[in-house]
């Protein structure tokens, strides 16, 4: 009964960092003929089936390999070993506000946003007045992005990730956008999504809003799943252990 | 790994598949261009005239050196002035500069893009070119206006004829720079990821050209120039592309079938290599920013 959204099986993601010491002449030099030194691995053959209807957490300590996760579903990072299969539109908000240009008019950015997100411009001529609406810019909208508050680039960066309507969201801490008002309307938008049968996956240092928001959560350690189930059981783990100094 | 396999069949599909992507994504190249054009305009005070002013200024500072110092007669420049020849070299030259230093820099001044979004990558590059070629436009019509009085002094003097229907060997000649300079936009961009030094090398690198290009001197000084570098001058993959801008330019004449065909090897080999070189590379971008 349950479809799978997202399926990875035996994803194994290496980084082989550049700036790694402190770079001095002969290092550098020495660079050029040994590049494949100290390789780190981000991810390490990881399993998991991220269902339909799902909002799913992960959490973990910074460097645990969460955002690298997230990119590899994003599509944006190719795993170096395994595969990974998205059913869906995917939208990703791993940044709020990516693809815009600041020095531009908040009406270009909706465009410049919504045409790096995937939508055609007919598309965005159709849906432009919703997103402003949405965003609750107003006037603002002719003006310069370098002009608005945090608030506002927040609030039209998430109204233009929403109107690729995604069936898969991923986000990246991004829940505390805008002010009370917009928080409790964009968390409204998730939850709509959620009863579309969509999906949204959660990385988030917040274990409250994890806990909250999610029906279950992967925890992240050293690039392994930890564990794996219901999103509170996973996050009072976790917790347990990030207070025993054991995470 | 399907994506290094060379099987011909699947090679063409996969390039297929790409161009087609690629032309879905058409509208987001456009907007990204004008939108970095507009901003940057926006930003500073004379806007677009900087890409007239640009090849202006430069061609100014070599004029000085080049045509009043060292004082060269119109004999070495197949009978044009001085500033004909040099401007109708420059102009060109400054779009292959910009589509260089645009190229360097598409890739990794967008880490944000490719960290967040799926699409093909080389929608980076083209929008960079595009952004140059709409100011490359822009500067020939203020080329014109420059130029203009100067060729008509010479009509009569020389063989070169102004105006003539040979600017309209333009078209075929801007479609082989834009191959030219994609390509090469491409190889740059692809290289600046793993080789971040590339973009301080750049400045210097154009500069060597445009003193390696038939843009300061002409056709008779090389003949004086020694063997080696006579060799090394007529191997440089912009002077086919050079000497075409100026028959269209200036009418100055020049073989066409041979220079056509130079030109269209050079820009199609160059386009073939960076358009590989990227696109086998793409997936790999990510993790090095």
């Amino acid at each position: 009964m349950t479809d799978p959204a997202i399926v990875a099986q035996g994803i194994t993601v290496r980084f082989r960092p550049l700036v790694d010491r402190k770079p001095t002449l002969r290092r550098s030099l020495g660079r050029m003929q040994h590049r494949v030194s100290e390789e780190i691995i981000a991810l390490n053959d990881v399993d998991l089936t991220i269902n339909k209807g799902e909002a799913f957490g992960v959490v973990g300590r910074n460097g645990a390999g969460k955002s690298t996760f997230l990119r590899v579903m994003a599509k944006t990072l190719r795993p170096d070993e395994g595969t990974i299969n998205v059913y869906g539109k995917t939208s990703t908000l791993l940044q709020l506000g990516v693809g815009f240009n600041r020095q531009l008019s908040g009406r270009r950015n909706v465009y410049l946003g919504g045409l790096a997100a995937g939508l055609r411009k007919k598309d965005i001529d159709e849906k432009f007045d919703s997103i402003v609406e949405y965003a609750s810019l107003g006037d603002a909208i002719d003006r310069p992005v370098a002009t608005y508050s945090s608030g506002m680039f927040s609030r039209l960066a998430f109204s233009v990730g929403m109107a690729i309507e995604p069936n898969i969201l991923l986000l990246d801490e991004v829940l505390a956008v805008g002010d009370e008002a917009f928080r409790e309307k964009s968390l409204a938008t998730m939850r709509e999504l959620l009863n579309k049968a969509g999906t949204i996956v959660f990385v988030s240092h917040s274990l409250a809003s994890v806990a909250e928001f999610c029906d279950r959560a992967a925890w992240l350690a050293a690039g392994r799943i930890r564990a794996l189930g219901p999103a509170a059981e996973v996050v009072e783990q976790y917790r347990e252990a990030v207070h025993a100094g054991r995470a | 790994m399907p994506a290094t396999s060379l099987a011909p069949k699947r090679v063409t599909r996969a390039a297929r598949n790409y161009l087609s992507d690629l032309w879905s994504r058409r509208e987001f190249a456009w907007y990204l261009a004008m939108g970095n054009l507009k901003a940057r305009n926006a930003s500073t005070t004379l806007g677009l005239l900087w890409w007239v002013l640009n090849p202006v200024l430069l061609g100014a500072v070599y004029w000085f050196v080049f045509g009043l110092l060292f004082d060269r007669d119109v004999s070495e420049f197949g009978g044009l002035l001085f500033v004909v020849y040099l401007l109708s070299g420059m102009f060109p030259f400054y779009f292959t500069q910009t589509a260089m230093t645009g190229g360097v820099n598409s890739i990794v001044s967008n880490t944000q893009l490719l960290a967040n979004l799926h699409f093909p990558r080389a929608i980076l590059p083209i929008a960079a070119l595009v952004e140059g070629f709409v100011g490359f436009l822009t500067s020939l019509i203020a080329f014109f206006l420059i130029v203009g009085p100067f060729n008509a002094l010479i009509v009569g003097v020389t063989e070169a004829t102004w105006p003539s229907f040979d600017v309209l060997w333009l078209i075929p000649v801007m479609a082989i720079h834009l191959m030219f300079n994609l390509g090469l936009s491409m190889l740059v961009a692809r290289l600046a990821v793993p080789f971040r030094d590339l973009n301080n090398l750049v400045p210097y690198l154009t500069r060597m050209w445009l003193y390696l290009s038939p843009i300061l001197y002409g056709p008779v000084t090389l003949e004086r120039a020694p063997d080696w570098a006579r060799a090394i001058a007529e191997l440089n993959p912009l002077a086919p592309v050079l000497e075409l801008y100026r028959h269209a330019l200036t009418g100055l004449k020049t073989d066409l079938p041979s220079t056509f065909a130079a030109a269209g090897l050079w820009a199609l080999a160059l386009l073939v290599i960076g358009a590989v070189s990227f696109i086998r590379y793409e997936g790999k971008m990510a993790r090095y920013l």
